[in-house]
């Protein structure tokens, strides 16, 4: 793959964040925020949010792993850091997009097999009327 | 309801914090109902997929989000906020390898958000390794105890 900045990574899409996940999630990582399982929890936040449930933070942020992954393949990414300005809400249709902005060599000395080129990149989580939800940057192997 | 704000000394007094510090093995059917909760199809060759890397350093250090937020004393669990989550990964994490991890919270401090609001905002930091001892990822939490704002 010949990757230069400037380079658009192809979008992933979430159609449909699923409240049923959250759960399944919450009780693998043993969390007990209930805006993660509990809609009238939710509802009685000061946020306006109604009844949903909010999507837990490394759950959007696999999407944007998912979306580097099917581009660059799996094992490729190597640092990843994600800011959360808004919530992701159980129901909604969320894409995954990215650009590289800039590209640079990794030598390794004792393994040039292990030497690699870096595609530092732009991420971000986005929702069609919402905007921007995660925003952050990547590195991966290219 | 108002909480009483904790003492900022109190909360400074987090830096430093290490964790008792323990193992984690990722088995494959965490891996696969974890990777499924992303959307994703199973990774090849066993690899987990990298959402393991929120929880898998939080348990493997011997605490918990529950700990975590008890540390802070957060008002409820409500009222925790994320302001980022950092994931160097150095060797992708695989099934059924028993990881040794250490961690801790490396900075605490009050602050005031533009409304003027105090909140705590807590750094912690996991280092993940293999078997042979070798570095395969390290991640920051930075959460922002939030005060009276619920």
């Amino acid at each position: 793959m010949t990757v230069k900045a400037g380079d658009v990574i192809p979008p992933w899409e979430m159609p449909s964040v699923s409240a049923a996940r959250m759960r399944t999630m919450a009780a693998i990582l043993r969390d007990p925020n209930p805006v993660h399982w509990d809609r009238k929890a939710v509802a009685a936040l000061p946020l306006g949010l109604g009844e949903r449930t909010i999507n837990q933070g490394p759950l959007g942020l696999s999407y944007i792993v998912n979306m580097l992954h099917a581009w660059a393949g799996a094992g490729s990414i190597c640092k990843l850091i994600m800011r959360f300005p808004q919530v992701v809400l159980d129901g909604e249709c969320v894409v995954a997009r990215g650009e590289v902005t800039e590209i640079t060599f990794e030598k390794d000395d004792k393994n040039p097999k292990g030497s690699a080129h870096l595609a530092h990149c732009s991420v971000r989580l986005e929702h069609a009327e919402r905007g921007v939800l995660l925003e952050g940057s990547a590195i991966v192997k290219v | 309801m108002t909480y009483s704000v904790p003492d900022v000394a109190e909360i400074e007094a987090l830096a430093g914090h290490r964790f008792t510090g323990g193992h984690y093995t990722i088995a494959h059917w965490e891996n696969f109902l974890l990777t499924e909760c992303t959307g994703a199809e199973l990774l090849p060759n066993g690899m987990v997929h990298p959402v393991a890397l929120f929880h898998l350093p939080i348990e493997g250090a011997g605490t918990s989000i529950a700990e975590m937020f008890a540390l802070g004393q957060a008002e409820s669990d409500l009222s925790i906020m994320i302001e980022s989550y950092e994931w160097d990964m150095f060797i992708p994490l695989q099934e059924e390898i028993r990881y040794s991890v250490s961690g801790g919270i490396i900075s605490a401090e009050r602050r005031a958000n533009d409304q003027g609001q105090d909140y705590d905002r807590l750094v912690f930091c996991f280092e993940v390794a293999t078997p042979a001892n070798a570095l395969a990822a390290r991640t920051t939490i930075i959460w922002h105890y939030t005060r009276n704002t619920l």
